[in-house]
């Protein structure tokens, strides 16, 4: 993708940090309560699955494949930087990591690519500026290995 | 409930909001058959919908609950605001336990909506922190890619048409065409002009969505025993429930799953509290600020079997002109009156029950059900002919 600077850029805080640094190196990571070892998107202050209020999230290192669940053309924009990007494809994606561990990035294969529930993807990059990446998908086929 | 008023719907009233909210206020405790010095107690939910950057602003872009008794020249024993989602059903439990509980003996309860000029949800942010971090640099911002995801599950999952989505922007803009203080009176809309309207997150057309106004409305809410000495026949709150904490998601991240599964839990905490089962009801209004809502709140509490409600009502399951349908968007709901968030659910239930819907006045109507926002994000209220 071309660089466009004046999308809006995250300003990562002392919790979000390691997954804006990973993900500047593209490398998907998703916050894991150190109490009970389960996956959550996005961290919180308790975790929600075993409501420790201790959680240290630590962001692990995941496959980045997963499964589309539902997904958007997106034909009108109402952020600074996407005016010249629309239309474009915003899917939710199930990781394989967890059930019910959701995603939501763009869909990098255009606007025009057919979808159905089920579909297997995989993790993509956006360079957004200097050391600023966000994750997106790319559709994997069915030779993606996801089940 | 005893009493009420409506501004006009606009797209821009060309007055203060709180000087349309002062008017409306006055105008329904007349109606109430009351002075202002007798209103005692004063809720509303004073949310500003919008992901825009607009300046909120008590008195213009929202009207407090502090702010109409201020301006009203009152000092009431009681003043509160809902904080959550699910504004009406929220704000009616405070005001009904207002009452119940002696703190205030006549209840105002308000709702006052802005469409501030410039794009409603425009956003002028070049950085952005906190929980939106999480999906703005993806460009998942804003609540037409929200509603987006979900209707694409249901129309995948169920085998459902986008234009069966018809139905329910006919149905709704017949009705609301029929109301004179509509955005849209005079104004029905064809499935045709429906399904040649642009695209704006798809399956989310422009028709898909209300239109934001500004408006306001107003209700007096007192006892039982208090409104028998009132003008008009009162309408009774038989029970309200709001929604159970939704899962950890991302910001806007409604999956159909978490919808249906808490709203089943929604429902069931209304038919609790009211005493009342699905086969009671003669009059759900159910929410639809934007049109899968309608679907999802039929399924959710239980007027049709989960999956069904595209056909349900291409069927004509909740034509208002037929005596033996549900008449679920009688009142027009906001797609048929425009962005008042609830107050059309409310004020259908009112009128009805309290025998005051002039022309559309339905003969059979005594229980009522007010949807608001999500069923797994909001609530509902039931409303009775009679005292429970
Ligand atoms: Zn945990």
């Amino acid at each position: 993708m071309t660089p466009t600077p004046t999308r809006p850029l995250p300003v990562p805080d002392e919790q979000s940090a390691p997954f804006w640094a990973a993900a500047a190196r593209h490398i998907l990571t998703v916050a894991r309560c150190s109490a009970c070892g389960l996956y959550t998107v996005p961290p919180d202050q308790v975790c929600p699955h075993c409501r420790t209020t201790d959680p240290a999230f630590s962001f692990e290192p995941v496959s980045g494949r997963g499964v589309v669940r539902s997904w958007t053309v997106v034909r009108q924009s109402f952020l600074p930087g996407f005016a010249d990007q629309v239309p474009f494809v915003l899917v939710d994606v199930e990781l394989a990591e967890q059930a019910q561990l959701r995603l939501i990035g763009r869909l990098l294969d255009g606007p025009d690519t057919a979808l159905h529930a089920g579909d297997p993807v995989t993790v993509g990059f956006e360079d957004l500026a200097d050391g600023v990446a966000v994750p997106a998908f790319t559709l994997a086929g069915p030779a993606g290995g996801v089940a | 409930m005893v009493g009420y008023a409506h501004s006009p719907v606009t797209r821009h009233a060309g007055r203060p909001l709180g000087a349309v909210a002062v008017d409306t206020a006055r105008a329904a405790i007349v109606d109430a058959g009351l002075e202002v010095g007798q209103v005692d107690g004063f809720v509303t939910s004073a949310l500003f919908p919008t992901a825009g950057s607009h300046a909120v602003v008590d008195g213009e872009s929202l009207v407090s609950a502090d702010w109409l008794a201020a301006h009203l020249g009152t000092i009431p024993r009681y003043v509160a605001g809902f904080q959550g989602i699910g504004q009406i059903p929220g704000m009616v439990g405070l005001a009904v336990n207002a009452v119940a509980s002696g703190a205030a003996d006549y209840v105002l309860l308000h709702r006052a909506l802005h469409n501030p000029t410039g794009r409603y949800h425009g956003n002028p942010m070049t950085t952005v922190a906190g929980a939106q971090q999480w999906t703005a640099p993806q460009g998942f911002f804003g609540p037409l890619s929200m509603i987006a995801l979900p209707y694409t599950e249901y129309l995948q999952r169920y085998r459902a048409d986008r234009d069966a989505m018809a139905a329910v922007l006919v149905e709704a803009r017949k009705n609301g065409a029929r109301i004179p203080w509509s955005y849209w009176y005079k104004q029905p809309l064809t499935a045709e002009e429906y399904r040649a309207a642009p695209m704006l997150s798809d399956p989310i057309g422009r028709f898909d969505c209300d239109l934001p106004v500004d408006g306001v409305a107003a209700f007096i809410l007192t006892s039982a025993q208090r409104a028998r000495d009132l003008p008009h026949r009162p309408v009774y709150v038989a029970g309200y429930a709001s929604s159970p904490p939704p899962p950890r998601r991302l910001p806007l991240h409604w999956p159909l799953d978490d919808i249906m599964t808490g709203g089943a839990e929604t429902a069931r905490r209304l038919w609790d509290s009211a005493g009342i089962r699905p086969t009671d009801v003669d009059l759900p209004q159910v929410y639809d600020g934007f049109s899968p809502f309608v679907w999802f709140w039929l399924e959710a509490l239980g007027f049709c079997p989960v999956g069904e409600a595209h056909r349900f009502i291409q069927d004509g399951g909740i034509d208002s002109d037929n005596p033996t349908a549900l008449p679920a968007l009688s009142g027009g709901g906001a797609l048929g009156n425009g962005r008042m968030h609830g107050i059309p659910q409310m004020l259908e239930c009112y009128l009805q029950l309290a025998g005051r819907a002039g022309d559309r006045q339905r003969e059979q109507a005594t229980v009522g059900v007010a949807c608001h926002s999500s069923p797994h994000y909001g609530g509902a209220v039931a409303y009775t002919s009679e005292p429970g």
